[in-house]
């Protein structure tokens, strides 16, 4: 009883999952404007974004590295796509692959150096920032595209059924496809078999470099992903979009129990920790506190998860060394 | 074994074979100093007023800043971290320093060791939480990072102080000579104190040993911890430097002069000491390195700005600069390798 009481709670989900809930309730309780149908729709909408920028960092954190680069590939993407439908009167659907292919290439092209060259992740990332947000607001000179065509607007603000977003959507089939991936696809394995150690997965014959390459195309996919469904929400092509990616892309994995050395990562903690932080910032908002807190609260919840983590390790360790 | 033959490569540098011109012409600072002056000389021949005192001395002055930016982010790579707070820090001192000076009418030069101490405080906070938690300080400085600006955006209301005492304006815009900024000057005199400081103190030696190799560092009886603590908190003091300098360049001090959570500070911190030769897996610094480097970016890109470069695209050539500095970087330690000089 004690021993499956434990294996729950080894879960990397279920902690989270629970505060979500509890601050759910809680919240509800003193302010029940909370679960009005018009609120939960605005907080599924930016889970939803918030939940596709999150993947395009664990899909990182998985291999062991860190993209400093996801939102100016996100900003980025989002400023092509709606430039080439406004100068050139390309059809959304066609733009949107556009989108994502620019996303999955700058992505691919950040990995292949990071792999050919081996130098780390963070300061190659940091370069890709300065160059992919250079470009950006080259383009843009740092004024908005209004050419957003309808088709586009009402994806992003109008609801699919009930209080639920059409933006939802994306969200769920990157969720699936993520789970999917570490669960059941060859390439996937690789990536938490590199995080997990690098010389083990090197020797038995695993491509490092290609899988590398993989992870970040896919990191650049996700970002695409999420430039787009913020340009749909926000109706305008902003070149600002991706700019406050940085913090929130870290918090969620980390408080969904990912292991920032890489290899250990959990599709649905990760989106119950983007639960937790829409749930704060709407709180935050709903009780008329400073929004200036919520930068505090963010870097607040990561120490939190770092801790908790680090707790978990300690114990699993301990354990691991009673039963050995 | 790469780490045992990295650490004698700090401490016993006649050791190493190769002749010593060879070492000079592939080191970092030889070529950058090329770099400089090649650059230097053509900005000077095809850009008109390039070379006017005026000119000279914004240059002047912006290396001072870049270059102390760059050391504060060079006094913790030494321990193979990072702090991606300096920003943060940079700006809270700031406006610490901007609270003493205007609201509580506390004398200047009370005011800005006041500033720096409060720095040096914020990168012990860092460094304690790095080396007690266990945890990468990529992760504790980003979270830093966040509390930090978030807080000093909230007890300020993103207000600037502007009223500061005329005598700090002055300073940034004091000129010796006609062209040389006193703040240039005021960092070379803090680039000596560094070197001697690496060079010569039993402190700044354990730094390096630690971020060589922190296991044979800890078995030769330093205590690693503390010294990443001081590593933490010397790039604290350093930022909240680079901070007052910029404070004085504008004769304010601004919330949103480092950017959105600091953030703008990141690449000209990672530039100059990558650009320098600092080894970004720690134990090597080169304060001089990082003088040249931020020497070379600032030209640059003043240079540009002059030639009508959009200034969006001038971000986007740095961010270039920086992945081809460690490119070169990677080759040439490739080609030390293969001549067995490392």
């Amino acid at each position: 009883m004690a021993l499956s009481f434990t294996r729950i709670f080894d879960n990397d989900w279920v902690g989270p999952g629970l505060v979500s809930l509890a601050a759910i309730i809680g919240i509800s309780i003193f302010q029940p404007s909370f679960l009005s149908p018009f609120n939960i729709f605005v907080l599924l909408s930016a889970i939803s974004v918030n939940m596709v920028i999150a993947l395009g960092q664990l899909v990182i954190i998985a291999i062991g590295q860190m993209n400093l680069a996801l939102g100016a590939f996100g900003g980025l993407v989002a400023i092509c796509f709606v430039a080439i439908m406004e100068l050139y009167g390309v059809p959304p659907i066609l733009a949107t692959v556009i989108g994502l292919a620019i996303g999955a290439l700058a992505g691919g092209l950040t990995g292949f150096v990071i792999a050919r060259t081996g130098i780390s992740a963070f300061i190659i990332t940091l370069a890709g920032l300065q160059i992919f947000k250079g470009i950006n607001l080259g383009i843009t000179e740092a004024q908005p595209f209004y050419g957003v065509p309808q088709s586009v607007k009402d994806f992003g603000n109008l609801s699919m059924l009930g209080p639920i977003p059409w933006l939802v959507l994306p969200m769920i089939i990157a969720s699936l496809g993520m789970w999917y991936l570490f669960a059941r696809l060859r390439i996937g394995r690789y990536i938490l078999a590199i995080g997990g150690n690098r010389t083990a997965a090197e020797l038995s014959g695993i491509n490092v470099t290609a899988t590398i390459i993989w992870a970040h195309a896919i990191s650049g996919l996700l970002a695409a992903i999420a430039g787009m469904m913020l340009v749909a929400r926000l109706q305008i092509g902003q070149p600002t979009i991706g700019d406050d990616w940085l913090i929130s892309s870290f918090a969620a994995p980390v408080i969904g129990g990912a292991v920032l050395a890489g290899g250990h990562v959990s599709v649905a903690g990760t989106f119950f920790g983007v639960v937790i932080i829409a749930i704060i910032t709407q709180a935050l908002v709903l009780f008329a506190i400073d929004p200036f807190v919520v930068q505090i609260v963010l870097g607040g919840l990561i120490l939190w998860a770092v801790g908790i983590n680090r707790l978990r390790e300690l114990r699993v360790a301990k354990f691991n060394a009673r039963t050995a | 074994m790469t780490d045992t033959l990295h650490a004698t490569d700090n401490f016993m540098p006649e050791q190493r074979r190769g002749s010593a011109v060879m070492r000079l012409a592939l080191s970092n600072e030889l070529g950058l100093a090329v770099l400089i002056a090649i650059a230097f000389g053509a900005f000077a021949i095809t850009l008109p007023g390039f070379t006017s005192p005026f000119s000279l001395f914004t240059i002047g002055r912006q290396i001072g800043i870049d270059t102390m930016i760059g050391l504060a982010m060079m006094a913790v790579i030494v321990t193979g971290g990072l702090d991606l707070s300096v920003g943060a820090i940079g700006v809270c001192a700031a406006m610490v320093f901007g609270f003493l000076a205007q609201k509580m009418g506390i004398p200047l030069p009370l005011a800005a060791p006041g500033a720096i101490l409060f720095g040096a405080v914020l990168g012990f906070i860092n460094g304690y939480t790095v080396v007690r938690s266990g945890v990468h300080s990529f992760i504790i400085t980003l979270a830093s990072m966040s509390i930090f600006f978030g807080v000093m955006i909230f007890l300020t209301q993103a207000q600037s102080f502007n009223e500061l005492p005329a005598s700090v304006q002055a300073l940034g815009k004091l000129r010796v000579g006609g062209m040389v900024s006193v703040l240039l000057l005021i960092t070379l005199a803090v680039c000596a104190a560094l070197s001697i400081f690496y060079r010569y103190t039993v402190l700044g030696r354990q730094m390096l040993a630690a971020g060589a190799n922190p296991r044979a560092a800890e078995l030769s009886g330093i205590r690693t911890g503390r010294v990443i603590i001081s590593c933490h908190m010397l790039t604290g003091a350093l930022a909240a430097f680079a901070g007052l300098m910029l404070t004085a360049r504008t004769g304010a001090a601004v919330p949103s002069m480092a950017g959105h959570l600091g953030q703008d500070w990141l690449l000209p911190a990672f530039l100059a000491p990558v650009l320098g030769g600092t080894l970004l897996s720690g134990g090597r610094v080169s304060v001089v390195g990082t003088l040249l480097g931020a020497t070379f970016v600032t030209i640059m890109t003043s240079g540009l700005l002059l030639m009508r470069v959009g200034e969006f695209w001038i971000l986007a050539c740095l961010g270039l600069m920086l992945l081809l500095a460690v490119l070169a970087d990677r080759f040439r330690q490739q080609v030390l390798r293969a001549r067995g000089m490392i």
